[in-house]
Formats: structure tokens, C-alpha cells, sequence
């Protein structure tokens, strides 16, 4: 089965800082592989010891996109390919899923694509649909209990409190939701031998990205969540006070 | 709860070039684990309410000491460096399973580096794996420092040794599968791997200790213990050099504990210095807990480097017991220090909050365990006079 997993280097919201204006201090920022991705890598991983053949990890990115590569790889991936963008490329999620689905178009008798629901920065859930577009094949999105049989795929998706269950043919691209499995951790060996895997280098500038639509999203402005925390004083004697804490508590339901 | 930081990769960076990232991964991992199987339990098993076996466990089989052996060993093959650095992850998430890991991987790199083949392909899967736990048996009731002067006696027999004596302080005791016990022979020292299962092999009851509670330590006797000829580490009358080699390395480690413990206790003050209020103002606003912050900030970074430095001599295949000792004098006295601030700035509550005095607890060993400060600064001045000599 040839199966294909997109991973994205993500900005790491748990080390983001923001300067004195709320704005996110995004140069120099420490990224990660995105949180949601490692679901979609687990799923990927699962279907090729169900079903023998290949993982091919795909990211698009600057250099951190090589970390989550490797990640993916120490989980069970068979190989990655990493399609290079430098400082100024800067694509757009279109752009983005124009070139992802360049490069799977070049795997012969392609089964399956697993993309997670979103990034865990900016969360726009896009690029996945995008690409099955591209590919011209069925989108099965937030996706979980994946079952993979005789050249279908079936999921369960959960759309307002209702579950839905769906079937696609293969292939398909398939995002997959946080709850969908527990991600494996990779242990010390397997980090060891995916570090040594060489990663196909692809030039973003060589996929000749057509002068698409623009997507037609531009980003104003990224600020900061202000997060003033509530403070409430409660004067009196000890007593007093107790009790008006027993009673904030009970207004606020939280007793 | 993220341990690992863009500062411990610039360190790798600055030390390993493009062979950073790999570190890099391997410590991502190990960070992982250790926030998810280690440090929700770190507390308990300081009160005494959980075992440490859980956490090691975990460790050992994600392959903690595989880490720096060579794969035709079964080991990972990383570098040292970035296994002292995963140590002070370790020690960041809990000092005693650190502690226990430590002195562990000591036995582990002794069967590596002085074991005869039969040793090696014997124990060293078992201790790689940790499907086996050591102990590293040195010190005596009456010998600790001056470890030389060891009492306990290996008589050479017709099939074997026979080994009197006891041994004081042992981390894993009553745990371990097999104790590395030093002792004298007729031909100066010997090193011997001694299974638990031995019945001339005793352990005492467990020591109340200040810190590290969450760790097994106790007296070991032997008394008329029968071992093999093939229990003898490498040599007979090189234990002591054995001893000293291994204790270069052990120090690399036990100062990254330490860098750990600190940062713990760290991270917990200036969260605490940023909540708490005084005079209208934070704590952190205070000129005062700034110098202090400042001053345990500049304490750990340099502990970490000074101990990856000897790391990276230790790699390099170059002389190391000098800038082990620095790094582990420093790093254990640091550590003191900012868990000490730690329980001043948090006052009364720092007094009385396990979650808090523990890290000094923890640390207050290290500045006497595997060479006490007082006895690491003459190597460190023997040493030094012996290059500009």
C-alpha cells in the first residue's frame, strides 16, 4: 500500500512570545512539528503494519520542516521528501497544497493520503481539502475509527453531535482528528535510525507554482489574546471571608 | 511543561554541528516521556507514596541507556553529550529516578569499556535494556572519599574469590540484579559483578535520607561471598583504575542531575516570583529577586556547559577528570544555591511545601556523592599543576 503523510513545522504556540504592541514575535520563533500531524501520522503508520508498504513522509517548508520529517520517520514513516522553500516564498495555503500534490502525483498507484484537521498554529484546515482537489479525489475530513478495505476507505466523522458514518474509493485524501488514536512514542533506536534516512530534497522554485487564484485570504494582523485574570478581594475575618468564598464559588457553580 | 529548549539546542549545536539535530530529536523524545511517565510522579514518590520503578521503567524502555554505547553493543550509538544532557532532563522530571539511571549506566559503561567479551555478551544486553538494574559498590562505612583505603577483601581460591567486607551508601541496593563490588586482592584492586541472587551477598535496611527518597540506598554486605573467576571485571589490580575512569564519567552525568534539579527548583521560583505579591508589587519586580534570578540563571547555564565541555573532551578521547570534577563541583553547588533562593523566596511555604524544599533536599547530596566538593578540588588542583607542570 502507498501511503502518504503531510506533516508541517509549526510555530511553537507553548514558546511564542509577544512584543509590547500584543504582536507575536515570529522571527527567530522555536517551531514543532504540528501537534494534530502526529494523529495523522499514527493513522498512516497503523494502515502500513495493517497492510504492508510504504509511508512517505511529505512536508513543505524552510529547514524545521526536516525536524518534523524526522519525526514522522522515528514513528514509522519509510521515507521523506521535503519540498524546500527559502525566506521569501512565503506560499499561501493554496500554494502550499498546489505543490503537495505535485509531488504525490509522481507516486505511482497511489492508496492513500493522511493530513491531520489543521495546523496547530494557524488551524485554517485547508490544505488538505486543497490537495484532494488538485488530485482530483475524494476528501474525507476529521476523520476517526479509519478503516481501510479492498480499495475503499471508511471513517465516522463527527458533524454537530451527530456521527456520520462515510466511505470513499481509494484513493482519498483523509484528515484525521485529534481523538482518531494515541500517537506512538518513537523510541531512542528508532529516532537513531530515522536521523541517518536520507530526505528527498525538492526546490520549491522547480514545482513552477502556476499563476494560481490567490486564495484570497491575507493576514491583517496576529495579535496576542489578552488575558487579564480575574482577582476578587474578599475582606473580613477569616470566617467572613470563608464564606464569601464558599459563596463566589457556588455563583460561579463551580461548588 | 516543556523541558527541552532552544538553549539546550544551541548547545548541541555549538558542540556537534550538523549532527545536532539528531541529539535534538532523541532529547524531543525523551522530554515527552518524561513530562507524560516521570514528572506527574516526581512528588509521590518523594513522600514515599509510589515506586520508583514505574518512571525507570519507562525510561529503560524507551532505550535511556542505550543512548551513548555503540550499536555492536545494542547501544544507540549518540554521543555522551547528549545523554548527560538527556540526564539533566531526567533530573529536571525527577532526581531520584535520575539518580538510580545514573548509577546504573556507571555499572553499564564499566561492563562496556572494561568487561572481558564473555561479560559483555552476558550482561550488557540486560543492563542496556534495563531488564536488569545495577549497583555500583565503592564506598565503605569507613572509606568514602579516601576510597583507597577500602577494606573489603577478594582472597583468591582454587575456583573463584571469596569476598569479605561491606560497602555503604549503595543507590539501587535491594533492587539490583547485579552490584559492581570493588575490594582488595592480593594484586592491588579488583572490580567484581556480583548477582544479587548470591547468598553471600546482603543488603541492609533502607537509610533514611535527607533527599533523593523516591531512590534505593542501603548498606551491602558480603559475607563469605562466593563468586566465579569469571566475576572479575577485566584485570585484577586494575579496580581502582577502573574506579577513578568510571567515576570521571559518572561526574559528567551527576552534574547534569544536578543543572536539572536546579532548573526545577528554578522554573518553580520565577513562576512563584511572578504570582506572587508584596507591597503592591511582584515579587519578580523586586530589584532583589532580580539579582537572584539573574545569578541562578548564570549558575545553570554555566554548569551546563562546563559539564558538556567535559563531555566533549570525554568524546574526543581526551583527558576529561579535571573539567568532570569542575563540572559537577559547580553544578552540584549551584544547584544547592538556587534551591536554597528557591525556599527563601517562597518563605514559609518554601519551608513547608514538600514540592518545594525536596529540590534542595535532592541536591544537598550531590555536593558530597560521587566525590565531595572538598575532595574534587584537590583532583581539580592535582590535575591542573600536573598540565602547567
Amino acid at each position: 500500500m502507498n501511503i502518504v503523510v503531510l506533516v508541517k513545522s509549526a510555530l511553537d504556540e507553548g514558546e511564542l512570545r509577544a512584543d509590547s504592541e500584543g504582536h507575536p514575535i515570529l522571527v527567530g520563533a522555536a517551531t514543532k512539528t504540528s501537534n494534530f500531524d502526529m494523529n495523522g501520522v499514527e493513522e498512516a503508520v497503523k494502515a502500513k503494519e495493517s497492510n504492508g508498504g510504504t509511508v512517505t513522509v511529505l512536508s513543505l517548508g524552510g529547514q524545521d520542516a526536516k525536524k518534523a520529517i524526522k519525526e514522522a520517520m522515528a514513528m514509522g514513516g519509510t521515507k521523506g521528501t521535503h519540498i524546500v522553500t527559502g525566506p521569501e516564498d512565503a506560499p499561501d495555503s493554496l500554494a502550499t497544497a498546489f505543490c503537495l500534490a505535485s509531488v504525490i502525483k509522481r507516486i505511482p498507484e497511489l492508496d492513500v493520503i493522511f493530513c491531520s484537521e489543521g495546523s496547530s498554529d494557524t488551524y485554517q484546515g485547508q490544505v488538505g481539502a486543497m490537495v484532494a482537489e488538485f488530485l482530483g479525489v475524494p476528501f474525507l475530513a476529521y476523520a476517526k475509527n479509519i478503516r481501510l478495505q479492498a480499495g475503499k476507505v471508511t471513517c465516522e466523522q463527527n458533524f454537530d453531535g451527530r456521527v456520520v458514518v462515510s466511505e470513499a474509493r481509494l484513493p482519498a485524501v483523509v484528515s484525521v482528528v485529534s481523538e482518531a488514536n494515541v500517537p506512538r512514542y518513537p523510541t531512542l533506536l528508532q529516532v537513531m535510525v530515522a536521523g541517518r534516512k536520507p530526505i528527498e530534497d525538492i526546490a520549491f522554485g522547480s514545482l513552477q507554482v502556476p499563476e494560481y487564484p490567490r486564495t484570497g485570504t491575507k493576514i491583517l494582523g496576529i495579535y496576542a489574546q489578552p488575558s487579564d485574570r480575574k482577582k476578587t478581594m474578599l475582606e473580613g475575618s477569616p470566617t467572613e471571608a470563608s464564606r464569601k468564598l464558599v459563596d463566589a464559588l457556588r455563583s460561579e457553580g463551580l461548588i | 511543561l516543556k523541558s527541552f529548549s532552544a538553549l539546550h539546542e544551541s548547545v548541541l549545536v555549538s558542540q556537534y554541528g550538523q549532527e545536532a539535530e539528531t541529539g535534538a530529536a532523541l532529547l524531543r523524545g525523551v522530554d515527552l516521556l518524561l513530562q507524560e511517565k516521570v514528572a506527574p510522579f516526581s512528588l509521590a514518590l518523594d513522600r514515599g507514596g509510589s515506586t520508583i520503578d514505574g518512571p525507570r521503567r519507562a525510561l529503560f524502555e524507551h532505550g535511556l541507556c542505550r543512548m551513548p554505547y555503540p550499536a555492536e553493543l545494542g547501544g544507540a550509538g549518540a554521543k555522551f553529550g547528549v545523554f548527560a544532557m538527556a540526564m539533566e532532563l531526567v533530573g529536571s522530571a525527577d532526581a531520584s529516578t535520575a539518580m538510580s539511571i545514573g548509577i546504573h549506566n556507571t555499572v553499564a559503561e564499566a561492563v562496556a569499556r572494561f568487561g572481558t567479551p564473555e561479560q559483555r555478551e552476558r550482561l550488557l544486553p540486560g543492563l542496556l535494556a534495563g531488564e536488569k538494574l545495577a549497583a555500583f559498590a565503592l564506598t565503605e562505612p569507613s572509606s568514602g572519599s579516601d576510597a583507597r583505603s577500602m577494606h573489603t577483601r577478594a582472597t583468591k581460591g582454587a575456583d573463584g574469590y571469596v569476598i569479605e567486607g561491606s560497602k555503604m551508601f549503595i543507590t539501587n541496593a535491594g533492587e539490583a540484579d547485579v552490584y559492581l563490588v570493588f575490594a582488595a586482592t592480593s594484586g592491588g584492586h579488583g572490580a567484581f559483578l556480583v548477582e544479587s541472587s548470591n547468598s553471600g551477598l546482603k543488603v541492609g535496611g533502607e537509610l533514611g535520607k535527607l533527599g533523593m527518597r523516591g531512590s534505593h540506598t542501603a548498606e551491602v554486605r558480603l559475607v563469605d561471598c562466593h563468586v566465579s573467576a569469571g566475576s572479575l571485571l577485566g584485570k585484577e589490580g586494575a579496580g581502582f583504575e577502573y574506579a577513578k575512569q568510571l567515576l570521571d564519567s559518572s561526574r559528567i552525568v551527576m552534574g547534569m542531575i544536578c543543572v536539572g534539579i536546579a532548573r526545577a527548583a528554578y522554573d518553580r521560583a520565577i513562576a512563584y516570583s511572578k504570582a506572587r505579591e508584596l507591597f503592591g508589587k511582584r515579587l519578580s519586580d523586586l530589584d532583589l529577586t532580580k539579582e537572584k534570578i539573574a545569578d541562578a540563571s548564570i549558575g545553570i547555564n554555566a554548569a551546563r556547559l562546563l559539564c558538556m565541555q567535559a563531555a566533549r573532551l570525554k568524546e574526543a578521547g581526551k583527558p576529561y577528570s579535571s573539567e568532570a570534577a569542575q563540572g559537577k563541583v559547580f553544578a552540584s553547588e549551584t544547584a544547592v544555591r538556587v534551591c536554597d533562593w528557591a525556599i527563601q523566596l517562597f518563605g514559609g511555604y518554601g519551608y513547608t511545601d514538600e514540592d518545594i524544599h525536596r529540590h534542595w533536599r535532592d541536591a544537598r547530596l550531590l555536593t558530597i556523592g560521587e566525590g565531595a566538593s572538598e575532595v574534587l578540588r584537590l583532583l581539580i588542583a592535582s590535575r591542573e599543576l600536573e598540565r602547567e607542570g
